[in-house]
């Protein structure tokens, strides 16, 4: 799968400026950024449900723009809303599904059966859909998504507004998918989700990507190892804080509330400040994140 | 034009979608709808009907029956493709769940209007079958009214389709149903006939499809002559006429 240049506008407004990616085969991609940065946009475009702007984008080696019947039926889409059938029960969102792509019923019913258990949804065949909590739901549409067998998958925030309990069960299949071999394509704003389960991402912001690359290399090139965060009090200069431990920093960041200072060892920058002339409320020793990345190329933090 | 003829396999696909949701709920909440024609029947047929005994030496039972056969197959295409339609394209998103999978926008929505014409039918169909056993039905070319009725239900579809595919909200269809279908209903011809009306009165009947579909019924149920091919016509034509239109607005719609 490959994009060049890819835009789109919607009116005036561009939601997705001109970004390049390839993913390879058999491997988990991840697009990470915060609401708006265009990533439902660039998934949409993927799997059919947006034109494509300017530029160009290949699809399991089809092009967007002309294939997409052919593209999509070789896609599993699990989309940002869910948007399960209402008006059938659990099993029969799965057949129908299956009848979408042509897939006999015999087929069918086994291979719903299969994807019920995988999906810990077996003993909710018959239910409506309004009496599945928000994760089963979710999970059902990871399910959906799978019925034809998909090469690929395009997941757009799967796991947003889920419990963590319900976030690890839906991590646990897609981890799954990834051995089996499965192409994943992610979008989130969680960068421990992001971390967990990408081999590679992007980082959007609003409609440009900002860095790209494996999540530990993404990390350790644009943050270090350690970061030191700390709540300054208001009779504490940072600016002079800063400048009085510079040596020690690889980078500095502010925050609304906080000071974040990166450095190959956080615990002994801790005890190298003078706590005497910089007084501080709060001090936090913890590994560098995707959230640094976001935060030291952006200079916002990924969560307004 | 690829992305405005429909491929008739992946239509099939979103009937069977459709036919399978009709299953499960005509027992319950559909049930309604196949008395309303009778209602109608038993107050004007049988109620008025007594005053008005003959229209044009035609029994007013006789007169009426058909007509409702045509307005029953109308309401229920006015129904499924406004409100229907409109819940599974805009509240519910169902159609961006069915435009990921390999079913196009113009597959989608002739999947859609073959349905409504065939529930059309079913409705048009159970009506037809309860007004010959009143007695009613005096032509056994009655037997061929059902894809008649089709015919009529697909036209009346493609129209509510389109009003669906263009409107913004959801309360626009008091407009539909308010100075569309009601007025249809009530003056193409299914109650009282026009030979005494001013010329001009049938001649904007003749733009509505529910007249066109009355007067096949009515055609039907006593012997028809060739002015139903004329009809029939005018329903396929307009139909095909339409169709484009639905198509272009739910794909600028959904799939901006
Ligand atoms: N159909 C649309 N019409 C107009 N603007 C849109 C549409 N879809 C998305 N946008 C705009 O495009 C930008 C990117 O949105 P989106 O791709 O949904 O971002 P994300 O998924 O990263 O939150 C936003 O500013 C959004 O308002
Ligand atoms: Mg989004």
């Amino acid at each position: 799968m490959v994009a060049r240049s890819l835009v789109k506008s919607y009116g005036e407004r561009v939601a997705v400026d001109g970004i390049d990616f390839e993913v390879e085969p058999a491997t988990c991609f991840g697009f990470l950024g915060p609401n708006g940065a265009g990533k439902t946009t660039t998934m949409k475009m993927i799997y059919g449900l947006a034109t494509v702007g300017r530029g160009e984008l290949s699809v399991l080696g089809l092009d967007a723009r002309t294939k997409r019947r052919q593209i999509k039926s070789r896609l599993g889409v699990v989309p940002q809303e869910t948007n399960l059938d209402g008006q059938v029960t659990v099993l029969e969102n799965l057949l129908v599904q299956a009848s979408y792509f042509g897939i006999e019923r015999q087929t069918a019913e086994a291979r719903a059966r299969e994807l019920l258990d995988f999906s810990r949804l077996a003993d909710r065949s018959a239910e409506q859909i309004t009496s599945l909590s928000g994760g089963m739901k979710r999970r059902l549409l990871v399910a959906r998504a799978l019925v034809n067998e998909p090469e690929m998958v395009v997941l757009d925030e799967p796991t947003t507004g889920l419990d963590p309990q319900a976030r690890l069960a839906v991590w646990r299949s897609l981890e799954t998918l990834k051995r089996r071999g499965v192409t994943l394509l992610l979008t989130t704003h969680y960068m421990e989700e992001a971390a967990r389960l990408c081999d590679r991402l992007v980082i959007m912001d609003e409609g440009s990507i900002v860095a790209e690359g494996e999540p530990g290399a993404l990390v350790r090139e644009h943050v270090g190892r350690e970061v030191l965060e700390l709540r300054v009090s208001d009779e504490c200069d940072a600016e002079e804080l800063v400048a009085s431990v510079d040596g020690r920093l690889e980078g500095h960041d502010f925050t609304e509330d906080a000071l974040m200072l990166y450095a190959p060892d956080a615990e002994e920058l801790l005890e190298a400040i003078d706590h005497e002339r910089y007084p501080t409320e709060s001090a936090l020793v913890r590994r560098a994140t995707l959230e640094d990345v976001f935060l030291r190329l952006t200079g916002r933090s990924l969560r307004e | 034009m690829t992305d405005v003829l429909p491929s008739p396999r992946h239509a099939a696909r979103v009937v069977g979608r459709n036919a399978l949701v009709f299953s499960k709920l005509w027992k319950g909440a559909l049930l309604p709808q196949f008395l309303d024609p009778l209602f109608y029947l038993l107050a004007l047929g049988f109620g008025l009907g007594t005053y008005v005994a003959t229209i044009n030496g035609q029994d007013y039972r006789d007169f009426l029956a058909p007509g409702l056969i045509a307005s029953a197959a109308m309401w229920s295409a006015a129904f499924e493709c406004t409100y229907n339609v409109y819940f599974r394209m805009n509240e519910t998103r169902l159609y961006d769940a069915i435009l990921a999978t390999p079913v196009e926008v113009q597959d989608l929505v002739a999947g859609d209007l073959t349905w409504s014409a065939i529930r059309s039918t079913i409705y048009g169909t159970v009506f037809l079958v309860v007004v010959t056993a009143f007695g009613l039905i005096h032509s056994p070319w009655a037997i061929l009214l059902p894809p008649l009725v089709a015919l009529g239900g697909l036209c009346m579809s493609v129209i509510a389709y389109t009003f669906t595919a263009l409107i913004p909200r959801i309360d626009l269809y008091s407009y539909f149903f308010t100075l569309g279908i009601t007025p249809m209903f009530l003056f193409s011809g299914i109650f009282f006939p026009f030979d005494e009306l001013p010329g001009f009165a049938e001649v904007i009947a003749w733009f509505t499809p529910l007249y066109h579909s009355v007067e096949i019924s009515r055609a039907m149920a006593t012997g028809p002559g060739p002015m139903v091919l004329v009809h029939a016509a005018w329903l396929i034509a307009v139909t095909a006429a339409l169709f484009v239109v639905p198509v272009r607005a739910v794909r600028r719609r959904l799939v901006a």
